[in-house]
């Protein structure tokens, strides 16, 4: 190219042309909206194009004027709220609750439609600036700017408050607008609620019960008191039910407990003559369920209660067994014992709802009390005794279950079992000797019962007593059918077999048989060593009893039903008509006690007097003299002639049988020890003491004295020794 | 035939559309539609003559509208992603359009989405998946934010110091902790907005009554909104700081115990049931490796310790990354040959159980090398190595995935969390986006 190289000079402009957005344009488009919003809050927005104010707030934000808009709302919903604040100041009277909550509807229907619109800035640019969300915070204005207005804020509290209070007092109230104002109240969130209502609610509710408690219990006993704090407490959980938050239920009921029941709870229990021991001696238990589960609701309420019941109890049991008239009859006793813990037992049941700590104290005060007699566990068994000898005839297998299940509680109540197995034993022994058991079945469900409370080991010997009885059976058929054809004519032997050790038996004092039935006696022996070898038969006279055929002066006939020794002292005037007391006791060599008493039943009783006596006097003397009462009538052909025995043990008796169960106690208490130091080899002295209370409190409460004396006694027998640097350890020696 | 009676009639940007009312509702009352048609404002979206104006791009409505009747999201080519995501945003229906995009995570069906090429230089240091499908990526003294469409955010950085962790305090949150400048108050940990990149406020170590500057290492939250992080100050200022996340107050500091490592700690983890936090300080950053649980109720000693101090010389397996697993009751470690280890959280002082998988990894070594890392999602364990990311399952941890993307080099970081994957590469600036697909429809 020819030309020179033209210089030319680019210059680039700066973009002259900046994109501005128009500068009225956040003015202009926040305009609309503002007017858009006062038309919303006139209800007048059915002229408004949502897609039109949608889209200027969406605009809004996207040109950067999202703080101008947030700032904008804020300004105009306050300037909303503070006219809506004048007109409900304005409000007269009852209306005021009205407008409030007319206002707050309208409020929240625009917050929603404004929230409708500004949609598009609340999800992305209030997150952004962490700013507080369209519909929380037309509620917070709403708070600052009505609720928290001076002149509406106190006002509202005490239009509730009254409202409430005029409620209680018997009115009725617009319950629907107190439950939009308490419901305006919570969603404005909880602290608005507690603080602006709660708090003073629970004050003032606090005042109204305590002065209406103070009123009550002056004026009306426990009972009536009682319904009308459960009327109180229904009425409130009502309420809240109602209107009020659910989480005030409990805050208010605490109030209610607190003033009506707990600040007054001792007064109560021991209001005169209507308080809980007048209500358990008088069975009210409707009202009595209404004391449990109203003093439930209060702490130690329901303790209270229970010390008062158990102190009650305590104190008329104990006044009961040891009374003395109660202890003469020792069914009645028992029966009493039975019906005072049924009572108790159906007022825990049926007003106390079962609480198992409610039983627990009945069964703490029987024990305490029915141990206080040391002749419990005797009655008891006299009790047992009666009912299967005649009570439980005619009764059905049911009740006789229930009665035997009730005296199995009693039972579960003594401490001293083992002295109740003794008697038991006895009384089972003279039953079956006798044969006056009514029912074989009641008898082996009782022993059943002992058996799954105390173990095996309890029942074995009373077990033992009733094999014995069927085995008896058996021998003596086998007796006749061996030797039937030898004896003719002479009398009937029944013979029962005890075995040893099974039986109460007591002084193996014999008495001279009658020639005729010593060679039958010998005849049995014979007979019964042959079929069994090895073994030894002693006769115990002392329990038999025998039917004898008498004639009397001019030919009355009777059939007597006596004992053993009786039937030696009759057939002894079959020879004679006259004897002295001390040719019987020499021709019968029966022990004097006995001789007495069975002398006593013949001579002495009215109307079974058999024999006659000189000098006549109600008491053997060692130098009477007796004949056959020849005038003896009777208008029964069989006459039974019973001993004379105290159903009660006599004192010297009772002290005997006391002795002998110590003797028992001895071995098990030793056995007890030995079991315990064979597994623990080492042990000091308070454990075993604990240790062996502990293993035989299921028989009896044994007295650390005689523990101390069998360990004593081991050590002497080199079971066990004392460790030589601790005297307090002992150890046990293999 | 009956007239149908919930049709409705839009004109979106001059294109006419119908739909039912009952399509519409799909979107749900907090969307335009939803508000639209709130009897509050009295507008009757089936009265036949009115047809409803909406001034946007009719495509887009197009789109979004075969959405709500399907539920299953279909862009046309000729739609930019971006575009639908801000109209999805005008409706309202952004929660849908992600919903339809990406399905309940599983290591075992993710695929690789999409990869984002970053511009920073040098290497990556975390990346952290934050709640809503989005993440942030520390690179040096910087940190990208991307929300879920992958749109950029402002960058942030905390006194252009180089940044050593950072974690999502909420959706819109960002702690970020970073190295101190001598004698200056610059570095430590601070708060950022996600959106804006905005620093909020700065959280300070109060020693004596005296604010004192100190480098912000790893860092973990709890549910109570408290931060957890791995101080280490001029003088004696070495432990695990507590503050009030909402607030930015301290509340708390552990000290170091002599003889054991907290301050300089690779990763902290709050244990939820055992109420405790898991510090972990490994290899290389010091000789020796050291994990504990903190309780900071009891502040006197460490509830459990283990350290490979004092191990037989020339044991090559040294920790690389601890995850503790409460569900097992266990530690999971890594070593540099991928081979995981695991120790009872119940009991102290207890002994490594190492699982070698080494064999695989014979001879493969690449020129540069990253070190494992672990995660745990929904009983679903991953570790990562060198290009890959392995998903581990069952109780005896059974390997039933690998993933992998040729593109990149070495993964050096990676994190799950708002139902994606996000891992980071080494050698190119890029990180990989990993996802789950909806369920299929048929």
């Amino acid at each position: 190219m020819s030309s020179g190289p033209k210089k030319r000079n680019f210059q680039i402009e700066a973009f002259k042309h900046k994109v501005v957005v128009d500068p009225k344009y956040a003015e202009k488009t926040w305009k609309v909206l503002e007017d858009a919003i006062k038309e919303i809050y006139n209800h007048n927005a059915s002229g408004l194009s949502f897609e039109e104010l949608y889209r200027n707030a969406y605009n809004m934000v996207l040109h950067k004027f999202g703080e101008r808009l947030y700032s904008g709302l804020v300004s105009t919903m306050t300037l909303h709220l503070q006219s809506m604040s004048k007109s409900i100041e304005a409000a007269q009277g009852a209306s005021f609750l009205d407008e409030l909550n007319a206002k707050w509807n309208d409020h929240n229907k625009a917050l929603q439609m404004i929230r409708d619109i500004l949609m598009y800035m609340d999800r992305t640019f209030i997150p952004s600036t962490h700013k507080t969300p369209v519909h929380e915070l037309g509620l917070n204005l709403w708070r600052d700017h009505v609720i928290h207005n001076s002149k509406i804020q106190s006002r509202l509290l005490n239009t509730i408050l009254e409202l409430i209070q005029r409620e209680r007092t018997g009115e009725v109230i617009n319950r629907g607008l107190m439950r939009n104002i308490i419901k305006m109240l919570m969603d404005l969130g909880p602290s608005v609620y507690q603080e602006d209502f709660e708090k003073s609610f629970l004050q003032v509710s606090a005042d109204f019960y305590r002065a209406e408690s103070q009123e009550y219990i002056e004026c009306c006993d426990c009972a009536d008191y009682l319904k009308k704090a459960e009327r109180r407490l229904n009425e409130e959980i009502d309420r809240v039910s109602h209107y009020l938050d659910t989480k005030t239920e409990s805050k208010i009921t605490n109030v209610v407990e607190k003033e009506m029941i707990a600040n007054h709870k001792l007064r109560l229990i021991h209001m005169e003559n209507s308080g809980l021991v007048k209500m358990l001696l008088d069975d009210k238990s409707e009202d009595l369920a209404r004391m449990y589960n109203l003093f439930r609701r209060v702490s130690i309420g329901l303790s209270t209660i229970r010390d008062v019941m158990t102190s009650h109890i305590r104190d008329t049991g104990k006044q009961l067994v040891t009374d003395p008239e109660k202890s003469k009859n020792p069914v009645e006793f028992v029966e009493t014992l039975l019906e005072k813990r049924d009572k108790y037992d159906k007022i825990i049941s049926s007003a106390f709802s079962n609480d198992k700590t409610f039983q627990n104290a009945l069964s703490s005060s029987f024990e305490y009390f029915i141990n206080l007699n040391p002749r419990s566990p005797e009655y008891i068994s006299l009790f047992v005794d009666d009912k299967l000898r005649k009570g439980l005839k005619g009764v059905k297998d049911d009740d006789v279950e229930l009665i035997l299940d009730k005296v199995m509680i009693l039972f579960r109540y003594l401490q001293e079992k083992d002295v109740f197995e003794k008697y038991y034993k006895q009384h089972l022994a003279k039953r079956l000797l006798s044969g006056k058991t009514v029912s074989d079945d009641a008898e082996r469900s009782l022993i059943v019962k002992l058996k799954t409370e105390c173990g095996y080991q309890f029942t074995s010997k009373l077990e033992g007593m009733f094999t014995d009885m069927k085995t008896s059976q058996d021998t003596m058929q086998g007796f006749y059918a061996a030797c039937g054809a030898d004896l003719g004519n002479g009398p009937t032997l029944v013979v029962q077999v005890l075995t040893t050790g099974s039986w109460p038996t007591q002084s193996t004092n014999t008495c001279n048989l009658p020639a005729e039935l010593s060679t039958l006696c010998e005849k049995f022996r014979s007979y019964y060593l042959g079929t069994h070898t090895g073994r030894r038969l002693t006769w115990q006279t002392n329990m038999g009893t025998a039917d004898l055929r008498a004639t009397f002066g001019e030919g009355h006939k009777y059939e007597l039903n006596v004992s053993t020794y009786q039937m030696c002292v009759l057939m002894l005037f079959n020879n004679t008509e006259h004897l002295s007391y001390k040719e019987i006791e020499q021709a019968t060599e029966i022990p004097s006690s006995d001789l007495k008493r069975c002398l006593q039943s013949l001579a002495c009783v009215k109307g079974k007097n058999v024999l006659r006596k000189e000098p006549m006097s109600k008491d053997i003397g060692e130098d009477d003299a007796f004949s056959v009462n020849d005038s003896f009538t009777s208008k029964l052909r069989k006459v039974k002639i019973g001993t004379v025995v105290a159903q009660k043990e006599s004192e010297p008796e009772k002290q005997e049988t006391r002795q002998r169960v110590e003797e028992d106690r001895k071995p098990q208490i030793e056995a007890a020890i030995v079991r315990i130091m064979k597994s623990r080899r080492v042990l000091d002295h308070n454990n075993i003491i604990a240790e062996v209370t502990k293993q035989l409190q299921s028989r009896f409460l044994a007295n650390p004295g005689e523990i101390k004396k069998r360990i004593e006694s081991l050590i002497e027998r080199d079971f066990l020794e004392r460790d030589n640097e601790d005297r307090r350890l002992y150890r046990y020696l293999a | 035939m009956g007239v149908q009676k919930d049709r409705v009639k839009f004109n979106v940007g001059g294109r006419h559309f119908e739909t039912t009312a009952t399509t519409l509702a799909i979107a749900g009352r907090n969307s335009l539609f939803g508000a639209m048609f709130d009897e509050n404002w009295d507008l009757d979206p089936t009265a036949a003559a009115d047809e409803h104006f909406i001034d946007r791009n009719p495509d887009c409505f197009a789109v979004l509208l075969d959405l709500l009747r399907t539920g299953e999201l279909y862009i046309p080519p000729n739609i930019p992603e971006r575009l639908l995501h801000r109209e999805a945003l005008f409706y309202g229906l952004s929660d849908h359009l992600r919903a339809a995009k990406w399905g309940p995570f599983d290591g075992n069906t993710v695929r690789l989405s999409r990869s984002i090429p970053g511009r920073a230089p040098g290497d990556g240091t975390a990346i952290r998946a934050g709640p809503d499908g989005g993440c942030c990526v520390a690179h040096g003294s910087m940190v990208h934010v991307y929300d879920w469409a992958m749109e950029e955010h402002p960058p942030m950085n905390l006194d252009y110091q180089r940044v050593n962790d950072a974690v999502w305090a909420d959706s819109n949150s960002i702690v970020l902790s970073a190295c101190e400048r001598l004698g200056r108050d610059d570095g430590g940990m601070g708060l950022f907005n996600a959106s804006t990149g905005e620093l909020k406020y700065k959280f300070h170590v109060t020693h004596d009554d005296q604010v004192k500057s100190f480098t912000g290492g790893a860092l973990s939250l709890n549910s109570d909104y408290r931060l957890f992080g791995s101080c280490r100050g001029r003088s004696n200022e070495y432990g695990v700081g507590v503050w009030d996340q909402l607030s930015g107050k301290q509340v708390d500091f552990f000290y170091e115990p002599p003889g054991w490592s907290l301050g300089e700690a690779d990763k902290l983890q709050w244990l939820h049931g055992a109420n405790c936090l898991m510090v972990a300080t490994l290899f290389p950053r010091k000789d020796n490796c050291y994990i504990s649980l903190l309780d900071f109720r009891d502040k006197e000693r460490m509830v459990w310790a283990w350290s490979d101090a004092g191990a037989p010389v020339g044991d090559e397996r040294r920790v690389r990354d601890a995850i503790a697993m409460e569900e097992c009751g266990s530690i999971c470690v890594v070593n540099e040959y991928e081979d995981l280890g695991f120790m009872d959280l119940r009991r102290s002082g207890g002994a490594m159980r190492w699982r070698s998988r080494s064999p695989l990894m014979k001879g493969k070594m690449p020129d540069e090398p990253c070190y494992p890392k672990l995660a745990l999602h929904q009983g679903q364990l991953f570790s990562s190595m060198n290009d890959t990311i392995s998903v581990f399952c069952g109780p005896d941890w059974v390997l039933t995935s690998r993933l992998r993307n040729s593109y990149g080099g070495s993964i050096c970081d990676f994190s799950i969390g708002g139902d994606r994957l996000f891992a980071l590469h080494s050698e190119e600036n890029v990180f990989d986006v990993w996802e789950t697909r909806p369920p299929p429809i048929m």
